[in-house]
């Protein structure tokens, strides 16, 4: 499976919740397969989708929020687990797309392949799943469903040719119309 | 700036309407903190990166946040500031503990210190540095930009050593 493949695939599933997701491709793919109003499209600060998708956990307890992360990007603000397993939402739901690279810069390695970051989340108070095929994918966002989180799903990827096109809002438009989204 | 005024520049901001405080710790803002958590509204945070982060979040969420730390996290937040918070137009008041405002601070806030108001001129953040007599002013002026939705920077400067 590749990225373009389980984006389609959870953004079908969660339909109109409020998703925060990280620059690069991941945010690329997710405009290409379900551009909504709920979608928050983190062109720049990589890293801080996790922060930002806390942010609004902690003000909107009645929605369930989700942050499309990458490998990279969660690697690079590793605190930000700290400060969730701290505050522990319940109604946070933090997927990684792991191909264990940085494809959106050229395919460089990342660690997630040497280290466990299952290990970091669960010892964080995060509730922590693995998966790795379509069927897997399907099913363990019927199973979440019911358990209160932070919950982490780590999705195993292979890296693809596959380039989504570049997200043609305005930052400002995008802000707007995800802030608009969540009033109701 | 002296413990009593701290605490009444905490209050002030929380009774006007600012409802979340996230940052990193500085000693020169360490009564300010102290109120905060007296309040139970303060969260503490790794980094400041990650603040600004989670306070972007609870802003777009439509709740007025402030973001707090020394000038070395504020050079850490650069590119937080400029491809976040100035990208999408997010309104937060950064207050901002000014290290190496003295020159005989610690050898390590001596070159930030010098550089923190061309660093804020840089970036055309919008500032005031503010004392004992100007607090409650520069405190309505940022107020009153975030209500415009424009981000600011109140300064807190470090006049003493220890």
């Amino acid at each position: 499976m590749i990225r373009k493949e389980a984006i389609n695939i959870v953004a079908e599933k969660i339909g109109n919740q409020p998703i925060i997701s990280a620059n690069g491709f991941i945010s690329r793919d997710l405009f290409d397969a379900y551009d909504r109003n709920s979608n928050f499209y983190m062109i720049g600060s990589m890293g801080l989708a996790s922060s930002i998708g806390l942010g609004v956990a902690l003000k909107k307890t009645k929605k369930k929020i989700f942050v499309f992360d990458g490998d990279g990007n969660i690697l690079m603000n590793l605190g930000s687990l700290i400060t969730i397993g701290m505050t522990k939402p319940k109604n946070l739901v933090h997927v990684i797309f792991d191909n264990s690279s940085h494809e959106s810069t050229g395919g460089q390695p990342t660690a997630t392949n040497k280290i466990q970051l299952s290990k970091i989340a669960k010892s964080s108070n995060f509730k922590v799943f693995q998966v790795k095929t379509k069927k897997q994918l399907v099913k363990i966002f019927q199973k979440i469903k019911l358990i209160p989180g932070p919950i982490m799903v780590i999705v195993k990827i292979e890296k693809g040719e596959v380039i989504s096109k570049r997200i043609n809002i305005e930052p400002t438009k995008i802000k707007n119309r995800f802030m608009c989204s969540l009033k109701k | 700036m002296k413990e009593l005024t701290q605490k009444q520049v905490f209050d002030y901001l929380f009774n006007n309407g600012i409802e979340n405080f996230i940052g990193v710790p500085d000693s020169t803002m360490k009564h300010f903190i102290d109120q905060g958590f007296k309040k139970n509204k303060i969260l503490i945070t790794t980094r400041e990166d990650e603040a600004i982060g989670i306070a972007v979040g609870m802003t777009l969420s439509q709740s007025s946040s402030l973001v707090f730390m020394q000038n070395a996290g504020f050079a850490n937040s650069l590119s937080t500031i400029t491809s976040l918070v100035q990208l999408y137009k997010i309104p937060m008041i950064f207050l901002i503990g000014w290290r190496g405002f003295l020159k005989n601070d610690a050898p390590e806030h001596t070159k930030i210190g010098k550089i923190q108001p061309k660093l804020l001129q840089a970036l055309s953040l919008q500032s005031k540095v503010i004392n004992e007599k100007n607090w409650r002013i520069s405190c309505d002026w940022a107020l009153k930009l975030i209500k415009e939705k424009k981000p600011c920077a109140l300064i807190l400067k470090r006049d003493f050593i220890d």
